[in-house]
């Protein structure tokens, strides 16, 4: 399948399936290819079967003994990040190294973005229901904040895939602090569409960003913001 | 997991004490460098510590689950920007830098299912198991490897899914043989 071609015909069925498995499918290809999954029965049988090998391949790897130091170290900001249980408070804070130079460039960007292309953050309201355009960093995106009650949603329109291995991560700013991850995490489909809650009282948050994190998540952003939304 | 969810410090080093050989040993093994490997894999039990809550059983195993986490920070640690030509590090040569450590019997299985996985890697083609390997433990996606190899990228593609398959049978083989 070539880079334009997002459709795949009969004669080509599963020529992507090992490349899927192993996660070296960009990213527009590993979209079409799940979407195919979706229908296709034998694909998906054969991707079961070619995941198990890559499973797998790890263990291919002779063990090492992890540091002691490493241990510690972990343990250390463990100890020190003691995380309230999900669902019954907030998460705590999470520290910043401070100056993260992407995230100040790319929030610099992102305003310069807006503010030429005449893209102003704007708001409206509608009884207890109020929405926050985002400026969004790609042309043909959109984003908007739906808060009620304190409580908000992230809704996009027309953004791109996160890049290969990534995921886009929500991060709330509160005055005078530095970004603050959320749990919430969120791709969009095929057609650029997606939603997700953003956890927690929103209550003093001055800004919403968006960046594309790993799939895990991350406790400190690691690239520009593609949305930024200013909620005060 | 749970525990790790509710916030159980001591559920989580659990998870660590269970999983840190095996999320090191495959950092170092895609990143090279020591040092890199050791952020890797930190940076990595950090994320789980903080976003536990979205480890799903249904979708795997937690050892899966921390690996994925592993080889996608390991990945992104490359693509910031470290060289890559010093991380082709042989099997073997790991090996012989545990010369020296204390081997519990646990880490003594891992080796043994280590040498079996490489032994059946072995099997597949030296060009099958090239590209496997770049894309697996290099991180690269297969158009990088198409041009870095020379080949067109159904070549790559074909390699990848002929090779698992192949490994896939070889590593199911006995057991099924046997059963």
């Amino acid at each position: 399948m070539s880079a334009d071609d997002h459709t795949i015909g009969p004669g080509d069925c599963g020529a992507d399936a090992g490349a899927y498995v192993l996660g070296a499918l960009d990213e527009h290809e590993a979209e079409a290819f799940r979407r195919h999954l979706l229908t296709c029965l034998v694909c998906r049988d054969e991707v079961a079967a070619l995941q198990a090998a890559t499973d797998a391949l790890h263990l291919a790897v002779p063990p090492l003994p992890a540091p002691r130091k490493l241990k510690q170290r972990v343990m250390s900001s463990v100890h020190e990040e003691p995380r309230a249980p999900i669902g019954r408070a907030r998460r705590r804070r999470l520290r910043f190294a401070p100056a993260r130079p992407a995230l100040a460039l790319g929030i610099t960007l992102i305003v310069a973005a807006g503010v030429g292309l005449g893209l102003g953050l704007s708001a409206g309201s509608s009884g207890g229901t109020r929405l926050v355009h985002a400026t969004v960093t790609t042309p043909s995106g959109s984003a908007v904040v739906r808060l009620v009650s304190g409580h908000g949603e992230l809704i996009v329109r027309g953004l791109p895939a996160p890049p290969r291995g990534k995921i886009y991560e929500v991060w709330l700013e509160r005055a005078g602090g530095m970004p603050s991850p959320t749990s919430a995490l969120f791709s969009v489909t095929s057609a650029g569409s997606g939603s997700v809650d953003v956890p927690g009282d929103l209550h003093g948050v001055e800004e919403l960003l968006v960046t594309p994190e790993p799939l895990g998540g991350s406790s400190v952003p690691t690239h520009a913001p593609v949305i930024l939304a200013r909620l005060s | 997991m749970q525990l790790v969810h509710d916030g159980e410090a001591r559920a989580f080093e659990i998870i660590f004490d269970r999983h840190a050989s095996m999320a090191f040993s495959l950092a170092y093994r895609m990143c090279g460098r020591r040092a890199l490997a050791e952020e890797v894999v930190q940076e990595a039990f950090l994320s789980l510590w903080r976003t536990a809550a979205r480890y799903d059983g249904a979708r795997g195993s937690v050892r899966s689950w921390v690996l994925s986490i592993v080889r996608n920070r390991a990945i992104d640690a490359l693509r910031r920007g470290w060289t890559r030509d010093s991380r082709d590090v042989s099997g073997d040569d790991i090996a012989d830098r545990v010369a020296g450590t204390e081997r519990t019997d646990v880490e003594v299985a891992r080796r043994d299912e280590a040498l079996r996985i490489r032994g059946a890697l072995d099997e597949l083609s030296a060009e099958q198991r090239r590209v496997i390997e770049l894309a697996y433990f290099g991180g690269f996606s297969h158009t990088e490897i198409a041009e870095m190899l020379g080949l067109p990228v159904g070549t790559v593609k074909g390699r990848m899914r002929l090779g698992l398959a192949k490994l896939r049978l070889v590593l199911t083989e006995p057991a099924e043989m046997m059963a």
